[in-house]
């Protein structure tokens, strides 16, 4: 059974997606600072097979090795922005990054395109 | 149809967010430096691993003006030391030149050009070099200038104003009243202060669009970020590593680091960078006089032989003398642990087994300890696996007791122990009024009004707390150990629930406790007694005390992480986990906590009281076990202090003591493997020792864990010592008698400048000139089938990385045939191609 709720109040927004290795994680925090997203997701020890075969997710005790996911919302302007940012960091360091159209229900907890953030509790 | 418009930008000027990518990347030119009170071992060249070991030196050199090597005269001392086997330096000559056959190729009548390169690495030249004038360009001096006084820690009278404003537009809003901006800078400079951007990424991008294109951005920012490694390397740190509220009130980024270097480049004050230092001429004519030759008598084929060896300068030479020290290292380790390796007999159950930290100063310890009686030990990361933080009894911040790979994953507190309430209440109180103390002191020795009066009313006092410190530091120390003690006695880390964190469940503690024993091999049949023990180190007035202490546990002594994890051990519930994971212990076993001081090798056990006195016996036997060990340690260690073993223990609580102990210096090798297989070896302190048994490590993941996270510790402290010595200036602090502690986060030279991002002097050079830490690379030698670790690295980025470009060594010895085989760096010539299985030992 399905529930639809035509009353259900939602926002469309961009959602950008970053995988790279964990010894990089602050250069993602810097750029998504910089383009003024103050609240984003990160996701730890993310697997995969990539061009350099697969990547082991597991550490115990180096939160710098293996790969990491970023996951972070936000007005389309923002999101632009901090891809344009990602493609000079993807000159130098290896990672992937994925764009999307998503829709959320509480906007004012993504970065908006004009002044400060959201809350970055998010 | 494509649902998303491509990114576009219309003008010249970089995105901000692109100027923030490029300043990221720009800042992993330098390392991040710790404050001086949780001060551990990072490699200064950290943002240059993913070059060729020989490639990153020489990019570096550039950059931070830095030598590659020591000087040619220091490392003929070395091999007339005997430190160095001549023999291996003629195979690393006979490597360089291309092999046996063309370096026996002659360049005159019983010339050959081996016999001219050795002459050149031990005979011909002075072998020194010229040092650099110390000290800063005025440029350098004034952005280190508001960096001090920006980061101060408390420690002025009167803070910089408007530190919340960040550092960039704090300093601008300074600069217009320091005379030295204006000397620099002059009107341009005074007009640019009104006219730039506040917001340092646009100050940056509105520069970056001014540059000529053939200019690379990042190479530009990379340049501006080295020339101050020792300010920038503490911004990476308050970035990237401090606590939130540790750096609120200044906040600092690099892009405020590059901005300003940026105002000062854009008022045309950058002085020219310091680029790479002479690696020494042709010693073409220095060759031909050396072997009475002139340049006529040779043919155009031994001409070009003789210019070929001429040709190599200083800094190959020394790579030589780095490879040969490297070799003669492993060929007097490899076949002594092979041969361990097809004879080894574990022993009977042991009376006690001991676990000590992979630190190198542990294993010498642990080889006296071992003579003493039928004692087992074993190698663990000194922070027992335990992501914590500690928040002390009633202190300000919480302490992180982890390695800084790892965050904190669970806030522990310090509190009474049960029964000593009224005790640790008094201990604090008076940590509290030392403190007001301190600070009233500091505020009336600042004053204007009071200064002079402050120096009336308590020099006498300091006059006797001086004289006390000096002629008689034993009282003086007996005090600081007996508060030590107390303080142990009354107040515990504890596992409880912090109110704002959460704390350990039994899933974790089961997690934990059962990590000592899959990552050490440590069977289930354990002891009566099983001791844990930390380690720490004594050094008064000594701004590196923390660099003594254990790096595992962030620059602190480990006995906390050694008291949670007895505790969890001898929890019931823990054990009885354990016992459904395989893990039965006998009841007879009981955890005990220690911490053994590497200053004065005394053992500290914790928690006495709470041991059953069904064990006391065996404590009583093992402690003065330990204090047997402890004697024959010093004694061992006086030896190479040049001192006497009693000195020691004065130097450990004296205020003028400039080498407490050598610390890690001679570090060279990184075993993972059972004790049996290092029991016989007289390892001279110079190796971690990370226990490993591979039979119990059917999926390989703890060796993945040790390779990827101990290991790599020891590299950093491996690097960070290895590059402090080749250019004790630009890599380590220099002399500990010129420095300063500035604002309370590191050390300068004289009364200003770069914060010095390595080890001081003493600590790696005896008094008379030479090194006592041969600078070579890490040497891991694993006890482990080929396959498991050759898919191990293969699957590893670090592990590529590291054995790869050659910032690490590693030599396999096969488990079943003592066969040992060595990683071939990327490129080495072989037509076999890269594998571990290509090249035997």
């Amino acid at each position: 059974m399905t529930i639809k709720d035509d009353t259900l109040p939602l926002h469309r927004r961009r959602k950008i997606e970053i995988v790279m290795r964990a010894e990089d994680r602050a250069l993602i925090e810097d750029l998504l600072r910089a383009a003024g997203v103050s609240g984003w997701t990160m996701i730890r020890d993310v697997a995969g097979m990539g061009h350099h075969g697969f990547h082991q997710g597991r550490t115990i005790f180096n939160d710098e090795s293996g790969l990491v996911m970023f996951v972070g919302v936000g007005d389309e302007a923002i999101i632009a922005d901090v891809a344009s940012g990602l493609s000079r960091l993807f000159e130098r360091r290896p990672g992937v990054t994925f764009l999307s159209d998503v829709e959320v229900m509480r906007s004012d907890y993504f970065a908006p395109s004009i002044g400060t953030a959201g809350d970055p509790s998010f | 149809m494509t649902m998303i418009a491509p990114i576009e930008r219309t003008d010249d000027r970089l995105a901000r967010t692109q100027v923030a990518g490029l300043v990221a990347l720009a800042a992993r030119t330098v390392a991040p430096l710790w404050p001086l009170e949780s001060a551990i071992a990072v490699n200064p060249l950290a943002g240059f691993e993913e070059l060729p070991f020989a490639q990153a030196v020489a990019e570096a050199s550039k950059l931070f003006g830095a030598h590659r090597t020591l000087p040619l005269a220091l490392w003929r001392r070395l091999l007339d030391n005997g430190r160095i086997d001549e023999a291996a330096l003629r195979d690393a000559a006979i490597g360089h030149l291309g092999g046996i056959y063309r370096a026996a190729a002659p360049i005159a009548p019983g010339v050959t050009m081996l016999d001219a390169l050795m002459a050149r690495l031990l005979v011909i030249g002075r072998g020194d070099r010229p040092e650099r004038r110390a000290g800063l360009g005025s440029d350098a001096a004034f952005i280190a200038k508001w960096c001090g006084a920006f980061f101060d820690h408390g420690m002025t009278a009167m803070p910089l104003p408007n530190r919340d404003l960040g550092l960039y537009r704090a300093v601008l809003a300074m600069a217009a009243y320091d005379p030295d901006y204006r000397t620099l800078t002059g009107a341009r400079g005074a007009a640019l202060l009104l006219s730039v951007p506040r917001d340092p990424l646009e100050a940056i991008s509105e520069s970056l669009a001014s540059l000529e294109a053939e200019v690379d951005p990042l190479a530009y920012l990379s340049g501006l970020v080295a020339r101050l490694p020792g300010w920038a390397g503490h911004i990476r740190w308050r970035s990237e590593h401090a606590d939130p509220d540790r750096v609120a009130d200044a906040p600092a980024t690099m892009a405020d680091l590059v901005a300003l270097w940026i105002l000062l480049a854009r008022a045309d004050a950058l002085s020219a960078p310091l680029g790479a230092p002479s690696a020494g001429k042709d010693r073409r004519a220095a060759l031909l006089a050396h072997f009475g030759l002139t340049a006529k008598a040779l043919g155009p084929r031994n001409a070009q032989r003789l210019d070929i060896v001429a040709r190599v300068d200083d800094d190959r030479l020394g790579a030589l003398f780095m490879t040969a020290a490297e070799r003669s290292y492993a060929n007097g380790l490899i076949p002594a642990l092979q041969k361990a390796a097809r004879t080894s007999n574990p022993p009977a159950r042991p009376d006690a087994q001991l676990v000590f930290c992979i630190d190198v100063r542990s294993e010498p310890f642990r080889r006296a300890l071992e003579a003493e009686g039928n004692y087992e030990t074993f190698g663990y990361a000194g922070f027992f696996g335990l992501p914590i933080a500690l928040h002390p009894f009633a202190g300000a911040h919480r302490a992180r007791l982890l390695p800084v790979l790892l965050s904190p994953r669970h806030d522990i507190s310090e509190r009474p122990v049960p029964g000593r309430e009224s005790e640790a209440e008094a201990i604090a109180d008076r940590a509290r009024g030392d403190a007001c103390t301190t600070d009233l002191f500091a505020a009336a020795k600042a004053g204007p009004a009071t200064a002079f009066a402050a120096a009336e009313a308590t020099g006498p006092l300091a006059a006797a707390l001086m004289l006390a410190r000096t002629f008689a530091p034993h009282a003086t120390g007996r005090a600081a150990a007996a508060l030590r003690t107390r303080r142990q006695r009354a107040l515990a880390p504890t596992g409880d629930a912090r109110e704002d964190h959460a704390s350990f469940s039994l899933a974790d503690k089961i997690g934990y406790a059962s990590a000592l024993f899959r990552l050490t091999g440590l069977q289930p049949d354990t002891a009566r007694l099983v001791v844990l023990t930390g380690h720490g180190a004594s050094a008064v007035n000594n701004p590196y005390a923390a660099a003594l202490d254990c790096g595992a546990c962030g620059g602190h002594a480990g006995g906390a992480n050694a008291r949670l994890l007895a505790a969890m051990l001898n929890d019931e519930d823990v054990r009885s986990g354990l016992a459904k994971e395989g893990i039965a212990m006998p009841g007879s076993t009981y955890f005990v906590a220690a911490e053994h001081n590497t200053t004065t090798d005394e053992v500290v056990i914790f928690d006495v009281d709470r041991i059953p006195p069904t064990h006391a016996a065996d404590l009583a036997a093992l402690s003065a076990s330990l204090a047997r060990a402890a004697e024959a340690n010093r004694a061992r260690r006086a030896l190479l202090l040049g001192r006497a073993p009693a000195d020691l223990l004065t130097g450990a609580v004296h205020w003028g003591e400039v080498r407490p102990e050598w610390g890690l210096a001679g570090n060279a090798a990184f075993i993972v493997g059972p004790r049996d297989l290092t029991r016989m070896i007289d390892l001279q302190g110079r190796a971690f020792l990370h226990s490993y048994d591979w039979r119990t490590d059917t999926d390989g993941s703890a060796l993945a864990t040790i390779l990827t996270a101990p290991m790599v510790v020891a590299q950093w402290i491996n690097c960070q010592y290895l590059f402090s010595t080749i250019d004790n200036q630009n890599y380590g602090s220099g002399d500990k008698v010129t420095q300063n502690v500035i604002g309370g986060i590191g050390v300068v030279q004289g009364n200003g400048g770069d914060l010095k991002i390595g080890l001081p002097r003493q600590s790696l050079f005896c008094d008379d000139g030479l090194p006592h830490h041969i600078p070579q690379r890490l040497l891991t030698v694993v006890h482990a089938p080929f396959d498991r670790v050759a898919a191990l690295v293969e699957s590893s980025d670090i592990l590529r990385r590291l054995f790869g470009k050659g910032w690490v060594q590693l030599i396999v010895i096969d488990p079943e045939t003592a066969r040992a085989r060595r990683w071939r760096e990327d490129g080495a010539d072989c037509s076999e191609g890269r594998s571990l299985l290509a090249i035997d030992c």
